[in-house]
This record gives structure tokens, sequence and C-alpha cells, in this order.
């Protein structure tokens, strides 16, 4: 890994240039990997234990929103509406 | 409860928004309503209540899921092969 610093270094210092051109690809690595995180740890469809925790989207609240970003949908007036058993 | 249930059953439309599948994908969301339908029957009947309610159920799942998928699913509660757990 200090190898790959090393070489990253080495381009940066020869071809300053290049500079917003890390910055956009290691930005982008790190949107994806945190996509990604958030999808196995956050998503009610990911089910990791399967013994406590079989079915996730049954412990969300009525007006949880998951979505990062929801349009034309006011979450804070919803109310659960399906009968207890 | 139950006299809600059946003015909301009586005033159903479609099956409302379930902000636990807001996607695209609503195949966990036909699949959801379909084993909560025969889970709320067998344990009102289990506590011997009426099980009116768990009509919202039946009615969301049958204006969700296909019917071949609905067919698949009673054959395979039939047959002891069905994979939810109810």
């Amino acid at each position: 890994m200090s190898s790959f610093f090393g070489v990253v270094a080495k381009q940066i210092k020869s071809h300053p240039a290049l500079i917003p051109l890390f910055i956009f690809i290691s930005g982008g690595a790190t949107m994806s990997v945190l996509a990604l995180t958030r999808a196995a740890l956050k998503n009610p469809d990911v089910s990791w234990d399967h013994k406590n925790n079989p079915e996730p989207w049954n412990q969300m609240k009525p007006n949880q929103q998951y979505k990062l970003l929801a349009v034309n949908m006011d979450y804070s007036k919803l109310k659960k509406d399906r009968p207890d058993f | 409860m139950a006299e809600d249930i059946k003015a909301k059953l009586e005033k159903y439309r479609t099956a409302p928004f379930d902000s636990r599948f807001p996607n695209q994908n609503q195949t966990r969301n036909c699949w959801s309503n379909y084993v909560d339908y025969y889970r709320c029957q067998k344990a009102l009947d289990a506590k011997g209540l009426d099980t009116q309610p768990c009509e919202w159920y039946k009615r969301v799942y049958k204006s969700l899921c296909p019917i071949s998928w609905i067919q698949k699913w009673d054959e395979q509660r039939e047959d002891g092969t069905f994979a939810g757990k109810i």
C-alpha cells in the first residue's frame, strides 16, 4: 500500500495538473463504497441475522424514510394503516 | 380497530404507499402482504378472534401480486412446500 501512495505522490509531483483527477477518482470510489456499505447495513431487504431478525422490513416505523432523496412524499404525514395481529 | 378496518376496506381503492418498500421493485411488498395475511389468520384464529382485519392484507396482496404468483404460492401452501414462515 505504501508503494501505491509513493507512486501516486511521484505522479502528482511530476504532473500537478492531474490532481483534480485524483480527487474525483478517490471521491467517486469513496462514494461507491459508502453506498454499498449503507445498502448492506441499512437496507430493510437485507437480513444478516436470520435467527433474531429474519424480516428487517417489519422493524421499520410507518414514517421511516430509507431513501436518501424522496421527491413528492411527505414522510411525516404517514401513519400506520395495517391491522395488528 | 375492527370498525376502522371495515371502513377502510369499504373505501379501498388500491394498495397504499408503504414506506418499507419505497422503490420500484415491489416484489417484497407483495410477498410481505401475502405472508402477513396467512400469519394474521393463523394468529387471530389461535386467539379465537374474528379474522376480519386480516382482509386488509388480502386486498393489498391481490392488488399488488401477479395472479400466477398467487396461484403458485397457494399450491405450494397446499403441498407444504411454501418457503415462507406462516
